[in-house]
């Protein structure tokens, strides 16, 4: 019996918890609609989330871009001749670059780097008291903190996809150089005749579901902090897990409903 | 029927400024406040007192609609805040200011943008140099003199109080929740307040004080409650509170009691 009560007073926090979770983004999305339509205090707190989320994120972005695109390069130009299929490498990649790997890694950093910090932000702000100043003002929280830090980190997101697609592709050349010289027209040449509107449509389709994901739970986790600062670095870790965990899902489902 | 017939009338059917009705809040497993029921009047001062973690703050916010009750309802001029639209938000917003026990100052921004927000939101037609101006006038009267482009952790835990103050009272709300207004103050901060709150007082301004200080309930309480572990005991006029104390001797006000009733002036600004 005990086990029993148990389990459905388990099924009936975690019910509970995920009627909050859908209540708070149908929140996050319809002050969304409004955030332009007013003229809000918010858009400084939105600047200054796409220039930390956005524009500090370019260089750790663009290094780990280069550094895929080449390794790509270097593993394809040596194994694919063997099997006879050297044509193939620009295909593999465009695919695993602009579908698969851009908006993957780039949402696994700014998970690590802006998730993080939204939401040990704003786990602090609860216990200081700053969001029941917020309130006490007449600044909707939602709309004041959690809207433009939504906005930017979607933004950031696709962006900085865009980004690492262009240093994966093309800065990559620089590298290959090394092991396999080529010529520039030969390389763009091949890479533009491979490349479709589908490849960048498809990762900016993830990058902005990612966007989403990671911007509204690491919202989420800063604003589920109640009164200990103890809890903060739980809900930075938090963010983090539950955003990996659903970026990797959604990774799998948009790809199956891409390829299917 | 005379004009100040008719007034008296009005005031008599006039819902009050702010009622609790069977208030219950529940907080990570405690129950904060237990079926708290009072009205606060317009135009009045009403001070609360009560130990460290009776239930004080909470009550408090759950007044200025901070706290959401578990249940219960909260009225503000006879509406319910749970049925507040966005605009009676806004509204309720603009017309009222919170003093925080621990300051709540934003850390992420200066002195000035902490104070002015409530400008910013309520008056966004105020240009900068205005709202320096209106954040100064503010400072001017607790008598506040610190750099307004310093940053809350600049200052000290006095300073930050007397910083949200300032932001409570530059909208010139109607009503001010007050809670534990002199914690971190030192005497000359206490007597800027007290100051203040005179001023306010005479303004025909709703001021809804929470302390454990008695010295707010003799100076400045129409109204007197005591609250004690979520429930409040007592809540009347100064001199019913008083007077049932004197019966009651387990409603302390040991310090009160001893000070003996007092003559607060009529207020001015009251209609």
């Amino acid at each position: 019996m005990n086990i029993l009560s148990s389990l459905g007073k388990s099924a009936r926090e975690r019910a509970s918890t995920l009627l909050y979770g859908l209540g708070f983004f149908y929140n996050v999305i319809t002050e969304t609609l409004r955030f332009f339509k007013r003229s809000q205090v918010g858009y400084k707190v939105l600047i200054n989330q796409i220039l930390f989320t956005g524009y500090e994120a370019l260089a750790i972005n663009a290094i780990m871009a280069v550094a895929i695109g080449a390794a790509i390069n270097v593993i394809g130009s040596s194994l694919l001749p063997q099997f006879g299929q050297s044509q193939l490498m620009y295909t593999i990649l465009i695919i695993v670059i602009t579908r698969e790997l851009g908006p993957l890694l780039t949402a696994f950093v700014i998970t690590a780097r802006s998730g993080t910090a939204i939401a040990t932000e704003l786990g602090g702000m609860v216990v200081n008291h700053e969001i029941e100043a917020y309130i006490s003002v007449g600044l909707n929280p939602i709309s004041y903190l959690v809207v433009p830090r939504f906005i930017g980190v979607v933004v950031s997101m696709v962006i900085l996809t865009v980004y690492f697609n262009l240093f994966g592709l093309l800065g990559s050349f620089v590298v290959v150089q090394i092991v396999n010289p080529t010529p520039v027209s030969e390389y763009l040449g091949n890479l533009l005749s491979l490349l479709t509107i589908s490849d960048i449509f498809s990762g900016l389709v993830k990058a902005f579901i990612f966007g989403i994901i990671v911007s509204v739970v690491s919202t989420y986790q800063g604003f589920s902090v109640n009164r200990s600062s103890t809890e903060i670095p739980v809900a930075g870790i938090r963010a983090v897990g539950q955003s990996f965990i659903l970026i990797i899902v959604a990774d799998v489902l948009v790809t199956l409903v891409q390829y299917a | 029927m005379h004009e100040a017939e008719k007034q008296a009338v009005a005031e008599a059917v006039a819902p009050p400024a702010i009622e609790l009705k069977s208030v219950y809040v529940n907080s990570g497993g405690y129950e904060l406040l237990r079926g708290v029921s009072l009205a606060i009047p317009r135009a009045s001062t009403s001070v609360l007192l009560g130990a460290t973690g009776s239930g004080k703050s909470a009550l408090l916010k759950a007044a200025a609609g901070l706290l959401v009750p578990g249940s219960g309802s909260v009225e503000y001029l006879g509406k319910d805040m749970a049925k507040f639209s966005k605009k009676d938000e806004t509204e309720f917003r603009a017309h009222s200011g919170f003093i925080f026990q621990d300051a709540a100052l934003w850390a992420n921004t200066n002195i000035l943008n902490n104070v002015s927000m409530p400008l910013r939101v309520h008056k966004p037609w105020m240009g900068q140099s205005e709202l320096a101006e209106a954040v100064r006038m503010a400072f001017k009267r607790l008598g506040y003199e610190e750099g307004m482009a310093l940053r809350p952790s600049d200052l000290s835990a006095g300073e930050q109080k007397m910083v949200c103050i300032a932001r409570a009272v530059v909208h010139d709300p109607d009503l001010v929740f007050m809670d534990d207004p002199g914690t971190n103050l030192d005497e000359d901060g206490l007597e800027q307040l007290f100051a203040l709150i005179a001023e306010l007082e005479e303004r025909g301004k709703t001021l809804v004080i929470a302390s454990n200080n008695s010295e707010f309930a003799y100076r400045y309480a129409d109204m007197l409650g005591i609250i004690k572990d979520g429930v409040v005991v007592a809540f009347g006029s100064y001199e019913d509170t008083l007077a049932r104390a004197e019966k009651e001797p387990e409603l302390k006000l040991t310090r009160l009691r001893a000070r003996g009733l007092r003559e607060k002036k009529a207020r001015r600004g009251a209609s």
